[in-house]
C-alpha cells in the first residue's frame, strides 16, 4: 500500500484546484466541503431551516410558536414581534434563501428575568438515529446558520439535552450591525449526553438574543458540555439589543448535521418541508370565499356532533385541537355552528373530535367545514 | 379565571379544554399541552368540572 501525498488535484488542462486536500484533514471538491460523517442526503436535522413554512401566519406577537413552523420565539419582559420576512438581496439570498425569521424588539426590557430566545426542539429519536456517536468527545455535529442583527454585539447559541441528566453546551458569535454573517460551530459529543429513541423532546437549539442575569453568570464556561442549570445558561450578556426599541434579529439557513464540517445548506422543496412541519402542527383553513370540508361525522344528538378528520401526515402524538368558527353541514336543513371541540380519539391518519352545537337532528350525517376566516388547528409540538 | 375545564364523552373524562385558547387537549402524556396541564395541576390548581351531559 502506498500513499499519494498531494495538496491539490487539477485536470492537466486546468489551472483550478478541483480537489483540495486541506491541512485540516478535510476535502473540498470544486469548493464544496465534503461530509466527514453521516449520510450524504437528509443531512439537516433542523426542520424548516430556510424559514419557508409559516402555517400560523407571517407576523405575531405570540410568546411561543407564532409564525415560522418549528421555531418557538419566546420572550419575557417588554414585547417582541416575530415575523416571517422575505429577503430580496444579500449573501443568504445569493445562496437561495428567500425568508428569514425576524425578531423585532417592540418594547425594550433588560430586566433580570427578561429574555428573547428562538428555539427549535428536535425529537430524541431524530438525534438517536442520526449517526452521531454523541457519547464520544471525538464525534461531532456541526451547526451553521446565517444571521444578521441591527445591533452589534455578542450573541449566544446553546444546545440543551432532555434525557438523562440534562446537559447544556453554549457558544458565542459576534455580529457587526446590519451585516450578514455565516456562523459555523463544531460541537463534540460527551459521555454525559443521552438521547432516548422515542418521540419526545431530545435536543433543544436555542438562539439567545438576550437573557437577563437570572439565567446567566459571569463565570459561565463556553464551548463545553456541562449539567444544565437554569441560572447559568450563557454568560452575562451585553444588553444593547434588548435595550434598543425596534432592534431586529434575522436568522435563516439553519443546519445541524453530523460531522465536523459544515456542508452546503440542504435546500428542500416547500412540499418536503411542509410535510415535515405537519408532523407537529397542521392548519386547516380556506383562502377562498368557499368553505372547505375537512371530515365527516354524525349528529349524536341535538347538541353534539362527532366528527372524523383525516390527516395526511401522521403526527408526533395525539394532537391538541383548536377550533375557530367551524360548522357542521347536514346537507338537508342547515349548517350548525360548532364550539367546544373535544378530542376523543386519534390514530396516525385520523382525529376524532366531538363538538357542541344546537338544533340538530340526531342520527344525521354531517360534513365538517370551515369558511372564510375560520380554522381548525392540530398541534403536537414539542 | 380557571384556565382548564374537563371534557367528557359518554360520562367518561376524555380531554381537557384550555378555555382561553378554545383548545382541547387529549389525555396523552406525550402531548406537551397535557404535560403543561399536569404541571398546572401539580401547583395545586383545580379545573372546572365537565358540563353535565344531560344539559
Amino acid at each position: 500500500m502506498s500513499t499519494l501525498r498531494v495538496s491539490n488535484l487539477q485536470n492537466e488542462s486546468s489551472s483550478n484546484n478541483q480537489i483540495v486536500l486541506g491541512t485540516d484533514g478535510f476535502a473540498t471538491v470544486n469548493g464544496v466541503a465534503m461530509p466527514t460523517a453521516g449520510p450524504l442526503s437528509n443531512r439537516n436535522l433542523i426542520i424548516n431551516g430556510a424559514m419557508q413554512v409559516a402555517q400560523r401566519g407571517t407576523s405575531s406577537t405570540t410568546n411561543g410558536y407564532g409564525t415560522v413552523d418549528r421555531y418557538k420565539a419566546s420572550y419575557s419582559g417588554g414585547t417582541v414581534t416575530q415575523t416571517q420576512t422575505a429577503i430580496t438581496s444579500g449573501d443568504p439570498y445569493d445562496e437561495g434563501f428567500r425568508y428569514v425569521l425576524r425578531l423585532t424588539n417592540t418594547t425594550a426590557n433588560t430586566g433580570a428575568s427578561a429574555n428573547r430566545v428562538i428555539t427549535q426542539k428536535i425529537e430524541a429519536q431524530n438525534i438517536a438515529n442520526s449517526g452521531w456517536n454523541y457519547t464520544s468527545s471525538t464525534s461531532y455535529v456541526t451547526l451553521s446558520f446565517w444571521v444578521r442583527a441591527s445591533v452589534a454585539q455578542t450573541y449566544y447559541v446553546n444546545l440543551k439535552t432532555s434525557d438523562g441528566t440534562s446537559q447544556n453546551y453554549s457558544t458565542s458569535f459576534a455580529l457587526s450591525a446590519d451585516t450578514w454573517t455565516k456562523v459555523t460551530k463544531k460541537i463534540p459529543g460527551s459521555s454525559n449526553v443521552a438521547f432516548d429513541n422515542n418521540n419526545e423532546q431530545g435536543l433543544q437549539v436555542h438562539f439567545v438574543v438576550f437573557r437577563g442575569t437570572d439565567s446567566t453568570t459571569s463565570g459561565h464556561t463556553l464551548d463545553t458540555w456541562a449539567a444544565y442549570s437554569g441560572s447559568d445558561i450563557v454568560p452575562d450578556m451585553t444588553n444593547t439589543w434588548a435595550n434598543t426599541t425596534d432592534a431586529t434579529f434575522d436568522i435563516t439557513g439553519v443546519q445541524l448535521e453530523v460531522g465536523s464540517v459544515a456542508t452546503p445548506f440542504e435546500h428542500r422543496s416547500y412540499g418536503d418541508e411542509l410535510a415535515r412541519c405537519q408532523r407537529y402542527y397542521q392548519h386547516f383553513a380556506t383562502d377562498t370565499a368557499n368553505a372547505v370540508y375537512l371530515g365527516m361525522g354524525i349528529a349524536s344528538g341535538s347538541t353534539s356532533a362527532r366528527m372524523f378528520m383525516p390527516i395526511s401526515v401522521a403526527m408526533r402524538t395525539t394532537p391538541s385541537i383548536t377550533e375557530n368558527g367551524a360548522s357542521a353541514d347536514d346537507q338537508i336543513d342547515s349548517t350548525y355552528a360548532l364550539s367546544s371541540p373535544s378530542v376523543i380519539g386519534s390514530t396516525a391518519s385520523t382525529v376524532r373530535v366531538q363538538f357542541t352545537t344546537s338544533g340538530m337532528t340526531g342520527g344525521r350525517p354531517l360534513q365538517l367545514q370551515v369558511g372564510t376566516g375560520e380554522s381548525i388547528t392540530l398541534s403536537a409540538e414539542l | 379565571m380557571t384556565r382548564y375545564k374537563l371534557q367528557q364523552l359518554d360520562g367518561v373524562e376524555c380531554s381537557v379544554l384550555w378555555v382561553e385558547k378554545n383548545m382541547s387537549i387529549p389525555l396523552n402524556p406525550d402531548n406537551t399541552d397535557y404535560q403543561e396541564y399536569l404541571a398546572w395541576l401539580a401547583e395545586g390548581n383545580t379545573p372546572l368540572p365537565a358540563d353535565d351531559p344531560a344539559t
